[in-house]
């Protein structure tokens, strides 16, 4: 078999070389005027008339986003389409979005991602991709369009399409622009004097002595985010050359982009590189050949960027302002503190300021920063495909295609000897670490499609196969430790160190195969009645040989009213579509392997010579039944256009995942560390999507709106059996936060509620149980009552409510885009609604933490408020310490997300110099943001790659950016 | 045309290429052929010696549980004795041994590891049980082998239970077609029953005594000393009493499998060089818990499988510890750590003028006093740590784990001063044998002898043995824990043992103990 498909490589590369060379020499060919066609979306081995669409497919071409300044690609779709959900997973330079296609899908293993298909790779993520390569992104958004992707379609399928090369004239293209960032809000802390203050009323509430003797001695003291925020800067560079002939045509493009954060912009920045070089050739009339192909590098360095433990951020918002950032007056600090040799100093030699009070994982950022100097991740990707078409028998055409995408990626750090604090520091060794991986993945599809025209009958059949690899992987992590240096410059492999303070560990990838057959039949009757069906069979290697394949059919059905006879032709409605499916998707992200058992390394022990012993032992339970979790979906949709300038769209869905595949409790008596998979849970979304827009032209004046607004329901609808819940996020010593519980929305928060605060002893000594028992007897005047929501008569974790969902139940978006002569103007805003968001900004465990001004506004004496409790440094009544509608906030917000402004240069200008277009502008981005929430930033994400739909809890969250920006296009 | 040779060979090659996949996509066998590479199919494990070697190990991986990681159960126990508080960080740090050190503690608050790991150890023990007689090595080594699992099986369904009392009793391998969610409780006796017949079955195929690196397996001499035990809580004295004897010897003397007392109490709790580390596998001895700092061991993964250091260390040094900058400071350089098990006044009363109380307390109370050190007071702070684990900064490791986490001192869970005085207990606490065995331990430490009697005996295990894990056992044994524990909310009929972990209930047959 290998030697087959190696050979079957071989003759491919060789062919599609020579044909390549043959069509560079051929001769040029004379410019042809196109013809205006009819707007075509692509559906996935395929595109279609717009107007005979039968699923729900947003389309996004390159002229909706070929000037917004985004750092990563899919960044470009946020509130450009209904039901597609992104959200920036923080504002540090090179950070994804978390992309969701009709809400989460899923609680299984997997991610929630959508199925990225670029140019018919299936890659992992996108954020190699240049933006201004991409020719059009099309979201297949219900179950009768994504399923002609089967098994890896469950979560929505997003096809992107990279530009290529036009027959005509060598055409040679220019964007850039340049820009400064800064942060667009900082937190409200309280200075040192109001700290000294509350610290000191802590004590005293709890019966104890002030520990600062004059707080105003301090006056503001530090303000920490004074000493992270900072001005990052933003550039980007692209040109691209396109041309062809009749032959052969190609397209190559270079793109670099660099973006410093505005925290602490030198230990938190992005830079990527890319190239692609796209041609396609016809080799006769009957064969054309084809290529894509992309390098991407890049470098980055980053911060924590939603984390409670530790990081500049977290820091910055907990630290104690009476610490100075550097010590310059010895008379504010103990000495006897800043005697340690590894201390940090500042270039004039001073000690940066280690705060007496609040330490762990929160240090002074400006030392901290001299820990990471110098550290960085990169990567490598090569992602690209060849094809050939081939056409006979005038309505068949046979399409092969190899597609394989070639990873890259590591980091390397340095860790000098430091002391931040008496709980940080490491005054053991240095040490120099680098991880090197690597990962291949690749496919082979073939698609046979018949396409023939019978009268008014239309019919388009594919049939296809494909075979598919994934992570073929590996890597290394080395570490020396000792380095005969003392920082990261010096610091260096090169270096000879004896073999005891080397250490190595490797790792290889466990392979998934998939292997799948397609078929899909397109008919229309008179462009009338259209009928779309699609099966796909998929076969893959994470299941047991007898569940190896799952089968997933889907249909779709639509009606262009308009087109009857009976359909008058009027100024109102100028056109009516109804359409609706159903498709059955497949979703197999789990581990591999769990079908089985296997006895894995780990369970290690000791021998009398002081040396490990390797133990095996079984990792968890087998289960041979395991299949394919499946989503069904129902769409149900209308397109209209209205009087002559505006369309709108309506859709409505229902989407229902059943046997999501997931790690489930099992007894602990059966004496396995991991807990085993099964296919146990469902969950349901539905949800109405509209999108509306606009567009008219009174002569040189041109307005086009579009906007578009989306619900989402999420409810979870089974767990195993007498199980109702499961802990989603958690929160520091306080625990849970929120759970994915039977009948509530995922990841709903979750906690206790009080109905107001105690304003004096008789208060807490009236409020009793039925049997006359104090119901809060430690509390104090000041202190939170507590409900007793299930009426038990005690209040303890019984009483715990769910407290709002953390998923918005609006999105929605709107662009709108004026032109006048050689002026444009553009204005997108977007926003969400109806979620809510956790506030973990103050560390519970660390007593001497900073406040936000909030407590400035603290229950003080009787009749002082009824909303903020006392301050208390024991917390008896648990007033901070647990989780309860206190630490909730509402996170809705619109934010104005760009706002552009741009001149093109007459032509009969430019054109002097050789150029065909010159068109220069300003752009603002995240200009202003309208929401009541009190954090940073009300756009938050997951904390990190495992934890993307645990969304809404704000842990320091790094915020977005305010940009602004100065650009060009060019076009010579 | 020109072009034509290609139009035929990109047919060819189309067509072909296409073929050939097809071939290989109908076929299972290309869905099967991926290999789930570092690890064994477990069908077709336990092919050789060394095969079945490693699956021994991970057995008696889970004897870490005593002292490795933070819900190791040494800390956790001291903390529900009336020697020791919880301490740690504040009243949180440690759900679950904040809850035993006062008696809130409930089925939510129980980490699930007390019950969870001995259960790992008594799987892999039915795996090695069942299939080490199907490989290919000597049948003597089978023997043994099977042997030293089913002893480990019997210790971990001991420890099971005498912390839970109503424990499931899982003798072969679960597979996932068995209807494991109906596996019921069994009767205490019923456990005894069988982890006794075990012990008593498996000794003839042991070691007799262990060398070299096979130190620290289960040898006869383990196996009677681990019975004695069982026998002992299972209150049959005379049966406890002939192990013991087995063990123990001449008091004083050397023992049949080469047990002594060391002569020197504080050496017990030493750590030697690294490499050669000389009180490790002292002649005293019996069933040794082993740890290093060639783990590496890291935060992402203490108190799992490959985490080798000792939790107790860290756990019960000051914190925030420094020594201050006077001459000839005589205090210890000590590594700070998080304060667990701070010593009860009545302790650190009850020994005052033994021998061995410098070696058991910590008096950090009175070096503050003495302007030598400084630390943080934390929860619970009396001023007194347990001084047998305490880390010292000449401990830290030297490899790149986190310090913390890889404190190499091994733990003693049983030793022959504790299988004295269980003897002396087994026998009643009177006669010339209980009397000299009784004495055997205290002239160790240069004590002249008392009259033995069970509440000598008593006083002296919990002195001789302080802090080492096994006072609230006893405390429950001898039905002195209600009156004992009292002060921290003990309740007679219910602490006895411990509540079932919430999440080991749903949809089994598991019935939740008696008060919780």
């Amino acid at each position: 078999m290998n030697v087959q498909i190696s050979r079957s490589l071989g003759i491919i590369a060789a062919l599609y070389f020579t044909a390549n060379f043959n069509a560079q020499t051929a001769p040029a060919d004379t410019v042809q005027k196109e013809q205006k066609i009819e707007e075509v979306v692509m559906i996935g081995y395929g595109t279609q008339k717009k107007s005979n669409v039968t699923g729900a497919i947003s389309s996004i071409k390159a002229s909706d986003i070929e000037n917004i300044p985004a750092g990563k690609p899919e960044q470009v779709l946020q509130g450009r389409a209904a039901g597609v959900s992104v959200v920036t997973n923080s504002g540090q330079p090179g950070a994804a979005a978390t992309v969701r296609v009709r809400g989460i899908t899923s609680f299984g293993a997997g991610s929630n991602s959508p199925l990225w298909v670029v140019d018919g790779i299936v890659v992992d993520n996108i954020g190699w991709l240049n933006q201004s390569d991409i020719e059009s992104i099309e979201v297949l958004k219900d179950g009768a369009s994504a399923a002609i992707y089967g098994v890896s379609a469950a979560k929505g399928v997003i096809l992107v399409t990279t530009k290529k090369g036009k027959k005509g004239r060598l055409n040679l293209s220019y964007n850039g622009f340049y820009g400064f960032a800064n942060a667009s809000k900082k937190l409200d802390l309280l200075d040192a004097t109001q700290y000294a203050n509350i610290i000191n009323e802590g004590f005293v509430n709890d019966g104890g002595a002030p520990r600062f003797s004059n707080p105003e001695s301090f006056g503001k003291g530090t303000d920490w985010q004074d000493a992270i925020f900072g001005t990052g800067e933003k550039s980007s560079h692209e040109v691209s050359i396109t041309g062809g002939n009749e032959k052969s045509t190609y397209y190559t493009s270079f793109g670099y982009f660099d973006q410093t954060g505005i925290v602490m912009s030198d230990i938190s920045y992005y830079k990527r590189l890319n190239a692609r070089f796209n041609s396609t050739h016809k080799v006769t009339d009957y064969l054309t050949l084809g290529q894509t192909f992309a390098y991407t590098r890049i470098k980055s360095q980053g911060i924590s960027a939603n984390e409670e433990f530790g990081g500049p951020l977290a820091s910055a918002v907990n630290l104690d302002p009476t610490t100075p950032v550097v010590v310059t007056d010895w008379s504010m600090v103990d000495p006897s503190a800043y005697t340690n040799q590894y201390i940090i100093r500042d270039p004039n030699g001073n000690p940066y300021g280690i705060s007496p009070y609040v330490n762990q994982e929160m240090t002074n950022p400006r030392a901290f920063r001299y820990l990471q100097q110098g550290n960085n991740n990169w990567s490598d990707d090569f992602v690209g495909n060849v094809f050939a078409e081939l056409k006979f028998l005038k309505n068949f055409t046979f399409k092969t295609s190899l597609n394989g995408k070639k990873s890259y990626w590591g980091s390397r750090s340095f860790s000098p000897k430091y002391y931040l604090s008496p709980n940080f520091s490491n005054t053991n060794f240095n040490s120099l670490n680098k991880v090197d991986e690597n990962k291949f993945e690749w496919s082979m599809e073939n698609t046979l499609t018949y396409q023939n025209r019978f009268g008014d009958h239309n019919l388009s059949v594919l049939l296809g196969q494909g075979v598919y690899r994934y992570n073929i992987s590996g890597g290394t992590s080395l570490t020396y430790t000792n380095l005969p240096i003392e920082n990261w410059q010096d610091a260096s492999f090169n270096f000879n160190i004896p073999q005891d303070n080397i250490t190595a560990t490797g790792w290889d990838g466990i392979q998934t195969r998939k292997a799948s057959y397609f078929g899909r039949i397109i008919y229309d009757y008179a462009d009338k009645y259209l009928f779309t069906g699609t099966i796909r069979r998929d076969g893959s290697s994470k299941f047991a040989t007898n569940q190896h394949w799952g089968t997933f059919p889907s249909m779709s059905l639509g009606w262009n009213i308009n087109k009857e006879n009976f359909w008058p032709e009027n100024k109102v409605i100028n056109t009516v579509k109804l359409r609706g499916g159903y498709g059955i998707l497949g979703n197999d992200e789990m581990e591999n392997f769990r079908f089985a058992s296997f006895m894995v390394s780990g369970s290690n022990y000791t021998n009398s010579g002081n040396n490990i012993v390797i133990g095996y032992a079984p990792s968890t339970l087998e289960n041979p039944n395991l299949k394919w979790e499946e989503t069904s979906q129902l769409n149900i949709a209308a397109d209209f256009k209205l009087f002559n300038n505006f369309t709108f769209t309506a859709d409505w869905y229902k989407k229902k995942t059943t046997d999501i595949l997931r790690q489930v409790n099992i007894p602990g008596y059966i004496g396995v560390p991991n807990l085993p998979w099964s296919n146990v849970g469902d969950m349901e979304n539905s949800g109405l999507e509209l999108e509306l827009g606009y567009k008219k032209n009174w002569g040189d004046f041109g307005i086009s709106v579009n906007g578009n607004f989306a619900t989402i329901k999420n409810e979870v609808l089974r767990l195993e059996d007498d199980i109702e819940y499961f802990n989603l996020a958690s929160f520091q010593t306080m625990g849970a936060v929120s759970r994915v519980a039977v009948g509530q929305p995922y990841g709903s928060f979750y906690g206790q509620t009080y109905s107001g605060v105690f304003q004096n002893q008789s208060q807490i000594d009236a409020y009793k149980n039925t049997n006359g028992q104090l119901l809060l007897p430690n509390a104090k005047p000041g202190d939170f009552i507590w409900q007793d929501n299930n009426g038990d008569g005690k209040i303890d974790d019984n009483d715990k409510v769910n407290l709002g969902s953390s998923i918005p139940k609006y999105t929605f978006g709107l662009t709108i885009n004026l032109n006048y002569k050689n002026f444009d103007f553009m204005m997108f805003a977007q926003g969400q609604a109806g979620n809510k968001i956790f506030q973990g900004l103050r560390r519970l465990d660390m007593l001497d933490a900073n406040y936000q001004t909030k407590v400035l506004d603290r229950w003080t004496g009787e009749g002082s408020t009824n909303d903020n409790p006392r301050v208390t440094r024991n917390d008896p009544n648990h007033n901070y310490s647990w989780m309860s509608n206190y630490y909730l906030q509402k996170g809705d917000y619109v934010r104005l997300k760009i706002i552009q402004l741009g001149y093109t240069i007459p032509q009969d200008v430019t054109t002097r110099f050789g150029m065909s277009k010159v068109r220069l502008y300003i752009t603002g981005e995240n200009v202003l943001t309208f929401t009541k929430y009190t954090g940073y930033d009300p756009e938050i994400a997951g904390r990190n790659n495992s934890e993307q739909d645990i969304i809404g809890v704000d842990r320091a969250y790094y915020p977005q950016a305010r940009t602004f920006l100065i650009g060009a296009n060019i076009q010579f | 045309m020109k072009n034509k040779k290609y139009l035929y060979k990109g047919l060819a090659i189309t067509f072909l290429t296409g073929l050939s996949f097809s071939n290989i996509a109908c076929n299972d066998a290309y869905l099967d052929d991926v290999q789930n590479l570092g690890s064994f199919n477990t069908d077709l494990y336990f092919q050789n010696e060394q095969q079945s070697f490693s699956a021994l190990v991970s057995t008696y991986d889970i004897l870490r549980k005593y002292s490795g990681g933070f819900e190791n159960s040494v800390t956790f126990f001291n903390a529900g004795s009336d020697d020791f508080f919880s301490g740690g960080g504040n009243s949180n740090d440690g759900a679950g041994i904040q809850g035993l050190n006062n008696y809130t503690i409930n089925s939510n608050t129980i980490p699930a590891s007390y019950w969870r790991d001995y259960y790992q150890g008594i799987a892999r023990a039915n795996l090695v049980i069942e299939r080490v007689p199907g490989a290919k090595m000597s049948d003597e080594l089978k023997k043994r082998y099977t042997a030293e699992a089913k002893v480990l099986r019997s210790l971990y369904y001991f420890e099971l239970v005498r912390m839970f009392g109503n424990i499931p009793l899982i003798l072969k391998s679960i597979k996932f077609d068995d209807d494991y969610w109906n596996i019921p409780q069994v009767k205490p006796a019923e456990v005894y029953a069988q982890i006794e017949g075990d012990i008593a079955a498996a000794i003839p195929d042991l070691m007799l005594t262990s060398s070299g690196n096979d130190k620290g397996r289960i040898t006869q001499g383990t196996a009677r000393a681990i019975l004695g035990k069982i026998y002992l809580y299972d209150k049959k004295m005379p049966e406890a009493a002939s192990q013991f004897a087995e063990v123990n010897g001449v008091p004083g003397g050397t023992s049949q499998y080469g047990y002594k007392l060391v002569a020197n109490y504080a050496d017990l709790f030493k750590v030697g060089p690294e490499t050669t580390d000389p009180y490790k596998f002292s002649t005293e001895s019996i069933l040794e818990v082993m740890h290093t700092n060639k783990g590496n061991s890291d935060w992402g993964f203490w108190g799992q499988g490959k985490d080798e250091g000792n939790s107790i260390n860290v756990m019960t040094g000051p914190r925030s510890y420094s020594l201050k900058n006077i001459p000839n400071n005589n205090a210890p350089d000590i590594y700070s750590g998080w304060a667990f098990n701070t010593v009860t006044v009545d302790l650190f009363n009850f020994m005052q003028g033994d021998p061995r109380l410098n070696t058991t307390i910590f008096n950090a109370k009175q070096f503050v006093t003495d302007g030598k050190i400084s630390y943080s007071p934390a929860f619970a702070d009396t001023g007194y740590f347990l001084n047998k684990y305490l880390p010292t900064n000449d401990l830290k490791t030297s490899l790149p784990g986190a310090a913390e986490l890889n404190f190499r001192q091994n733990y003693i869970a049983i030793r022959l001063a504790d299988t004295y005085l269980m003897e002396a207990e087994a026998l009643g606490g009177n006669g010339a044998r209980a009397q000299a065995l009784l004495n055997a331990v205290r002239a160790r430490v240069g004590l002249a002898s008392v009259p033995v009697s069970i509440q000598a005996i008593k006083d002296e295990r919990r002195r001789e043995l302080a802090g080492e894990g096994h006072r609230w056992f006893d405390l429950v044994r001898w039905g002195d824990a209600p009156s004992k524990l009292a002060f921290k909310g003990f309740m007679s009929g219910k602490n006895e043992i411990l509540p079932i972990p919430f999440n080991e209930l749903p949809n089994t047959a598991l019935h939740q103990n008696p008060g919780y």
